[in-house]
């Protein structure tokens, strides 16, 4: 039997901040919520509070100077978590006000401690602890006594075993505050604005005695309180790819053919195209296959106009369910939060298709804040789905050049397992479509440049267009017979 | 502050006919059961009246009406302070005595002499100047008016739960269980 202490972790009850925590939030840890005005501080420690609390193990909110208790009683009520009968039973408010005015930190720290004592509390929250600060600082004494006061209530606190909070504003990480180092976990919210964009975001600077994820996450504030779009886990345990390589088909007549016998499944397909070369068509054909084949599709659509009403057979498969729409119209969003939409999607309807469209609207939908790192993002949803074992297929615009040879304007061809671009050409004064199979990892493929239209039934593709060359230049001349070395 | 006698304040009392007032009060306080007047009353300050009217008991004075109403007060503020601190109990009380008065003309010269100290020993001092009458109705109107206030701020489960226990131990007909919001 180990004789080494179990920090036993409590459930913050915060959708995806115990993934960010590491595991949850360790007992009897001593934390600090830091953060500027608005970011969600005292949200926070509330939802963690009321879905920690209970009558065996009930909660002490201190509230000091700041936010009136009257104002935050009424605003804290608006979220569904907030519970007027746990008041008075397992969460108990004290105000601080009178003894924080006076400055004298002693005074407020033999308060806290004759509560404490009196309530026995597992959560104790001090909110705002900046007006601690503010307060001792403004008294008339030389030897400003903060430091001593952090230390002592951490250690009074640790070992009353009360999971502490302090919540504080603080303006730069640089601070020199002493409850920086006392403090076990240092829980950081900010509000990135970047143009007329806002994103909220979290990091979890510190949080001894656990593996936390990373980075900043970012979280929203809605009704239900706050959500942490923690990154996708990186399952250890990929399934390795079964050997003989399983292939989807693709719903479209002779492109399983092209693609060396339809998409392995598994893997992420990339169509490029002009506007209005059919990628979406493209993509809907390919999720009617799987329904086709009972198995269930997402769609994600990052359309302004989402254009799947104008597509009835989509429309038909999302309204019988087979289908399932992600059509996130939240401004501002990120990479993670859409992973998490998709993958809770993925995991309700069992999918094994996934359709992105496109990714020049997920760019647009993405907030400013996230479009520098775009390409990381991308990659980092595409190793999320293929890891949950779906089959993705993105569609992306494509300018037309002629000059270039491109797949994608975001340098992510490289991305994806398999492509298939698709180009307009001109021969004899009409705009011809063609399509080719660029790639497709680790299979054989056709190398050839076939022509398609588009009729009622989806894409018809057809031979190659043999007697003309220079297609991918836009402008193909004929060929003279007996000219190549085919 | 604004008065705002038509508003969703003063439309609770204004529905209290003063004829009524009157002759409940020289029923000799047999108002529990006195049903034209608790009708219009909102469950919560049905509870109030009645909790005022048992502290106040069968055959009160006008001493026994005002130590009735400020410690009714008093418990209020004992449940509240921990929570909103005295400045803001005291602030409540406050707005809650301008409201009174704002909807209640008779009210105003009361409010008026309250005002220079605005706590519990001011408010008992002027009450004890006043006739049993006035001195009932100004408090039934005072503590409606706080609780209303409260009500208006924090919505009614919360103000329900946290004064839950200035009404139930002087009714004791009432079963606690009954109280949960």
């Amino acid at each position: 039997m180990s004789t080494k202490v179990t920090i036993n972790r409590l459930a913050t009850g915060v959708p995806g901040l115990d993934e960010v925590l590491g595991g949850g939030l360790p007992e009897f840890s001593f934390n600090l919520i830091a953060g500027p005005p608005g970011c969600g501080k005292t949200t926070l420690a509330h939802q963690m509070m009321f879905a920690l609390a209970t009558p065996e193990r009930p909660a002490l909110f201190f509230t000091v100077l700041g936010e009136p208790p009257l104002k935050m009683l009424r605003y804290q009520q608006q979220f569904d978590f907030f519970d007027s009968d746990a008041i008075n039973q397992s969460i108990r408010y004290i105000n601080l006000a009178d003894d924080t005015l006076a400055g004298d930190l002693d005074e407020v720290l033999r308060r806290i401690v004759s509560e404490v004592e009196a309530h026995a509390p597992s959560l104790v929250f001090v909110d705002s602890f900046r007006s601690v600060v503010l307060a001792s600082q403004t008294q008339h004494n030389p030897n400003n006594n903060l430091p001593q006061f952090v230390q002592q209530l951490g250690m009074l606190m640790t070992t009353w075993q009360a999971t502490t909070f302090l919540i504080g504003e603080y303006f730069t990480e640089t601070d020199t505050n002493p409850i920086f180092t006392v403090a076990d976990g240092l829980i950081w919210l900010r509000q990135s604005v970047e143009r007329n964009s806002m994103v909220r975001k979290m990091e979890i600077m510190k949080m001894r005695g656990q593996p936390t994820l990373p980075g900043l996450h970012t979280f929203r504030i809605a009704s239900s309180g706050i959500r942490v779009f923690a990154p996708a886990p990186l399952n250890p345990d990929e399934t390795p790819r079964s050997l003989p390589m399983q292939r989807l088909k693709m719903g479209v007549p002779r492109l399983d053919e092209m693609l060396g016998g339809g998409l392995p499944r598994g893997y992420s397909l990339l169509v490029a195209g002009p506007s209005g070369s059919g990628k979406s068509i493209l993509a809907a054909t390919f999720l009617a296959e799987g329904a086709r084949n009972g198995e269930a599709g997402v769609i994600a659509v990052f359309e302004q106009r989402p254009n799947h009403s104008q597509n009835a057979t989509l429309a038909d498969l999302i309204r019988s369910g087979q289908v399932s729409l992600v059509d996130s119209r939240a401004p501002d969003l990120s990479i993670d939060e859409i992973v998490q939409l998709l993958l809770s999607e993925i995991s309700r309807l069992n999918a094994t298709r996934v359709v992105i469209d496109s990714l020049s609207g997920f760019e647009l939908a993405l907030a400013p804040t996230f479009r520098a790192d775009f390409r990381e993002s991308l990659s980092r949803m595409v190793t999320a789905l293929t890891r949950a074992g779906v089959s993705v297929l993105m569609t992306s615009e494509l300018e037309d050049r002629y000059t270039d040879l491109r797949f994608s304007p975001y340098g992510t061809a490289f991305l994806t397992d398999a492509i298939i671009v698709q180009r307009y050409i001109e021969v004899r004064s009409r705009l011809l479509r063609i399509m080719a199979v660029v790639k497709v990892r680790a299979s054989a493929h056709c190398d050839e440049l076939r022509q398609y239209h588009i009729n009622d039934d989806g894409l018809q593709i057809g031979e190659m267009l043999a007697d003309q060359e220079g297609l991918l230049g836009g402008r193909p001349t004929t060929q003279r017979t007996g000219d190549h070395n085919d | 502050m604004v008065s705002n006698p038509g508003g969703a304040w003063g439309r609770r009392y204004w529905l209290i006919k003063p004829s009524d007032e009157c002759q409940r009060v020289y029923a000799g306080y047999q108002f529990i059961g006195y049903q034209p007047f608790m009708s219009t009353l909102s469950e919560e300050s049905r509870q109030i009246v009645a909790s005022l009217a048992h502290r106040v008991g069968p055959s009160a004075d006008i001493a026994g009406i005002a130590e009735a109403i400020t410690s009714i007060l008093q418990d209020m503020d004992a449940a509240l302070t921990p929570i909103i601190g005295q400045q803001g109990c005291v602030a409540l009380l406050r707005r809650s005595l301008h409201l009174s008065a704002s909807a209640h003309a008779r009210l105003a010269g009361m409010h008026d002499r309250v005002q220079a100290t605005p706590d519990r020993s001011g408010l008992k001092a002027v009450l004890l100047e006043q006739t049993e009458a006035d001195a009932l109705f100004f408090g039934e109107v005072l503590l409606t008016t706080f609780y209303t206030l409260l009500t208006t701020l924090i919505g009614p489960s919360l103000t329900a739960r946290l004064l839950r226990d200035v009404w139930e131990p002087s009714l004791s007909d009432t079963p606690s269980q009954e109280n949960s919001p």
